[in-house]
């Protein structure tokens, strides 16, 4: 199960007027604030922000909505954040944000039920990302079967992701996309 | 005592140099004739630097200064059009006939002279232009969405430069408009935002100043952050503004020029031949910031 987060409507709390732009650091940071509140209280493992009513979203917004809640959301229970409702500019602006920390979070883009990985992914995980995405969860043999890869290399890609948190590691030794999945 | 300030005949984001060397000291030791009788046609970058000049001899304390508007026919008229001489009236004594035409928003203006004072302004100018200046930019210059988006992004970052590292208020200016002398008359967008504030040398001279010893001074403290993306802030997510609008304009061929106290450092697109790094200009208040996006290539 996930919660679903709509940032328009966070964004509308935090300035209290109808726009629809996430641009300017004090509203991404009012924005996370609140953000952060509902992660709090959620008993959901995973959280999804919905961008799908967002209008722009600059560099310095994304860097105080995206980039630092992954930094902040770490010691809170909640297992994995996502985004959802990603416009390809909406993209650009978050992997922009998220290059600088070296972090890298799962997204679906509006113009594609398939989700990616926006940020800092070496292309391993990439890889490993995209053969997991069909089969939902699955242990890594079948993996490195589907990329050829040696079952150590597959193996040290999804664990890559997991620790990012863009992949749950269960203890049967599989791995699981979640929620966007 | 006055002292005449001749404004060129074509102000834009390089001839500013040329008004800025008609300033003599800094503050001015008379009051300011800001003559642009002979101006024939300025770029939102003039604009906004004239509105800067007033901000900062007002912000001194100094004698209101005049502004002697262009005499050539429909000239002051498009001043007007474009909101210049509702922000220059409360700064300038105002010499000419001053047009009471309405500021409007036409196929040419993507965002008119506004002034910029914090982020809720930041939020007015995104706002309007995501409703309105997505067709001029996707009209006027056959810009895809995606180029749109980033142009919206791009204005979003220069204006908040002001809002975050300024200490004052400042403008902004974004039109469209035919650029004869390169791009074989291709149109472009060109945005425009200046501020009367303390310059890249001031605001980063506690953080970056000693790094560089002899060296440091405005030139180097624009490439600290232009082509560096060091802010003054130690927080690692700061100086995503200019390493994005950098990076959009690399994708489109555009331009970015910043210039602050006595120095302009430029990143150049193979169409144009502005120098990348001029030192030793004429010394202008605050920093000015000139955004240029082609429009597509027209097809054979």
């Amino acid at each position: 199960m996930s919660t679903i987060i709509r940032l328009d409507l966070l964004l509308r709390e935090a300035v209290a007027t109808p726009y629809r732009d996430l641009v300017t650091r004090p509203t991404g940071a009012a924005v996370r604030q609140r953000v952060l509140t509902v992660l709090r209280n959620t008993g959901e493992p995973d959280a999804q922000l919905d961008f799908s009513e967002v209008g722009l979203l600059d560099f310095s917004c994304a860097d105080e909505i995206i980039a630092k809640l992954l930094v902040e959301t770490l010691g809170l229970p909640v297992q994995r954040v996502m985004l959802r409702g990603v416009s390809e500019n909406h993209a650009d602006a978050i992997e922009h944000a998220l290059a600088r920390y070296d972090l890298v979070i799962v997204a679906v883009l509006t113009q594609s039920p398939e989700p990616r990985l926006l940020g800092a992914a070496p292309d391993d995980w990439r890889a490993a990302f995209r053969a997991l995405t069909p089969l939902g969860r699955a242990p890594a043999p079948p993996i490195a079967d589907a990329l050829s890869w040696p079952l150590p290399r597959t193996v040290a890609a999804l664990e890559g992701l997991a620790r990012r948190r863009c992949v749950v590691a269960h203890p049967d030794a599989t791995f699981e996309l979640g929620a966007v999945a | 005592m006055t002292r005449v300030v001749p404004v060129p005949q074509h102000l834009d984001h390089l001839s500013v140099d040329q008004l800025a060397a008609g300033l003599g000291p800094w503050p001015p030791e008379q009051r300011l004739l800001v003559d642009a009788h002979a101006t024939e046609w300025a770029s939102p970058a003039g604009f906004v630097a004239l509105i800067t000049l007033g901000q900062a001899l007002a912000e001194l304390g100094a004698p209101k200064p005049e502004l002697t508007l262009p005499a050539v026919e429909g000239v002051a008229s498009y001043w007007a059009k474009v909101g210049v001489l509702r922000h220059a009236e409360p700064l300038f004594q105002l010499h000419g006939k001053v047009p009471r035409r309405r500021v409007s928003e036409t196929s040419d203006i993507v965002v008119p002279l506004t002034i910029i004072r914090n982020a809720t302004d930041v939020h007015e100018i995104v706002g309007r232009l995501t409703e309105q200046a997505t067709q001029i930019l996707a009209h006027e210059l056959g810009l895809e969405s995606s180029v749109v988006g980033g142009f919206g992004q791009s204005l979003s970052e220069a204006c908040q430069n002001i809002v975050e590292h300024a200490g004052t208020a400042g403008s902004v200016a974004a039109h469209v408009y035919v650029y004869r002398k390169r791009l074989s008359g291709r149109k472009v967008a060109v945005i425009a935002v200046s501020d009367a504030g303390i310059g890249f040398h001031r605001s980063l001279d506690a953080t970056q100043g000693k790094r560089f010893g002899d060296r440091w001074g405005d030139a180097q403290a624009i490439e600290t952050a232009l082509i560096h993306g060091i802010s003054r802030f130690r927080d690692p997510g700061r100086g995503q503004g200019l390493t994005g609008i950098k990076r959009y304009l690399a994708r489109w061929e555009g331009k970015i020029s910043i210039r602050s106290g006595t120095a302009r450092v430029a990143i150049v697109p193979g169409w144009d031949d502005e120098p990348p790094r001029s030192e030793g200009l004429p010394w202008f208040p605050g920093a000015q910031v000139t955004i240029v996006i082609p429009g597509k290539e027209p097809s054979a």
